[in-house]
């Protein structure tokens, strides 16, 4: 086996954990890491020696990630959705979770995508600053402001979940 | 060096490990004696804990054989009309999620997609300012002399009624303006001044599907966008001001313009 496969199975790990965070669903987001590494196969040629198989990899699987997204958005395919989104709704299959886990998982899906990719590229997946607008495509500042969005999002969300836990406590 | 102001920013990058170390000393300082900005970044500190806790378990996982197949190159590849649809079950999960959290991210978009809108209004803004608001002879196309003419030009080319804010109580007078283009639409630029020569801008642009406002700068010391995006419109007012004094004054241009809208 070449060098170039060994490093892309090296990475797979961290692929399959950026893509659990983008689409929570373990199978949605196996299809997307298998999509991605079907593209980069494809593209062995484009990638540079010296260039980082994890930002290779990253760049396209974000790209794959939104440009999807952006096409279901501008189509109205939603819908359709209702047919299919039984699948989505099925808690994660196998996965144990406790309540808080859970809680930030969902949190972190109710945020926008792009605040929720640039969030998880540089808070879970520990890429610098410069290296997440890299393969984000998008200038430092958008980056930063995204991240500021993103927790901030994230924290009221959170926020809001417990005050209706607490509700509910009371209700009892 | 001399001590600079932290914000909220700084905690992002500390957290992020942006922040460069020489000014460590001086932010934890800073953090010391602003006890609600303390409590924001611990908060944020245990929040990323949970998130990278929730996903830890992911990386202990083996890995599916189907991704190892791929790469051996052993998986048929499949045909477009094949390809795996994870697309559908992450935009079910952005409806579900906006339904789960009572509408609380509904003014985004239909799937919770972040449309780059306001970050491209902001960004467009703060453009148009440092290369105009810096030429002394060129900054307007229409000087305020010329002041019902500029607003009937403008506002004829931009598709809404504008009225240039009366921004005396301020401190700033009105320039003048020009027509930018934003996008695939046109943007109206109107130029202020102080006594000082201090210049603001005004960024105003038809044409906006969500509701939203915020501040954005996109570089360290340079100048801050305050915009509000609503339906049919979107404005920034863009300048190097301290951040009080650019939102006091963003406020009662909005409000003038608003007035102005409907008016």
């Amino acid at each position: 086996m070449d060098e170039k496969k060994a490093a892309i199975l090296g990475e797979i790990p961290r692929l399959r954990r950026y893509a659990r965070s983008l689409l929570r669903d373990r199978d949605s987001a196996d299809d997307l890491v298998q999509d991605c590494l079907e593209r980069a196969l494809v593209r062995l040629d484009n990638w540079q020696t010296g260039e980082s198989p994890r930002r290779w990899l990253f760049t396209i699987m974000h790209h794959l990630f939104i440009d999807q997204m952006r096409k279901v958005n501008r189509r109205g395919e939603v819908a359709m959705l209702p047919l299919e989104a039984g699948e989505a709704q099925a808690a994660p299959a196998e996965q144990v979770e406790n309540i808080a886990s859970r809680e930030i998982i969902d949190a972190l899906q109710a945020i926008s995508p792009d605040r929720r990719a640039a969030l998880v590229m540089v808070a879970i997946e520990g890429f610098s600053y410069a290296e997440a607008a890299n393969i984000l495509g998008v200038p430092a500042g958008t980056l930063m402001s995204r991240i500021a969005r993103g927790r901030e999002e994230l924290r009221r969300l959170l926020d809001d979940t417990a005050r209706r836990r607490a509700i509910r406590i009371v209700e009892k | 060096m001399t001590p600079r102001d932290f914000s909220e920013r700084d905690i992002h990058m500390t957290l992020d490990g942006e922040l460069p170390g020489d000014e460590r000393v001086a932010y934890d300082a800073w953090l010391d004696a602003n006890p609600e900005m303390k409590v924001r970044s611990a908060r944020y500190v245990a929040d990323r804990a949970a998130l990278r806790a929730a996903f830890a378990g992911v990386l202990d996982e083996p890995v599916p054989a189907r991704l190892q197949k791929i790469v051996f190159g052993e998986a048929p590849v499949k045909t477009a009309a094949l390809r795996s649809r994870w697309w559908l079950a992450a935009a079910a999960a952005a409806m579900l999620a906006i339904g789960g959290v009572g509408g609380y991210v509904a003014g985004i978009d239909r799937l919770g997609l972040e449309d780059p809108a306001e970050d491209q209004l902001a960004e467009q803004a703060i453009a148009a300012h440092v290369i105009y608001a810096a030429e002394k002879r060129h900054a307007v196309e229409v000087p305020a002399s010329d002041k019902d003419h500029l607003q009937t030009w403008l506002s004829n080319r931009v598709g809404l009624k504008l009225v240039a804010p009366d921004l005396a109580a301020e401190g700033f007078q009105l320039v003048g303006g020009r027509l930018l283009p934003a996008g695939e639409s046109k943007a109206a630029m109107l130029l202020y001044e102080d006594d000082k020569g201090e210049r603001i801008s005004l960024f105003v642009t038809a044409e906006s599907a969500e509701k939203a406002k915020g501040t954005y700068g996109s570089e360290e010391n340079g100048p801050e966008a305050v915009y509000w995006l609503d339906k049919g419109y979107g404005c920034a007012v863009v300048g190097s001001l301290p951040r009080a004094q650019l939102t006091a004054v963003a406020k009662s241009a909005y409000s003038q313009l608003l007035a102005g809208l409907a008016g």
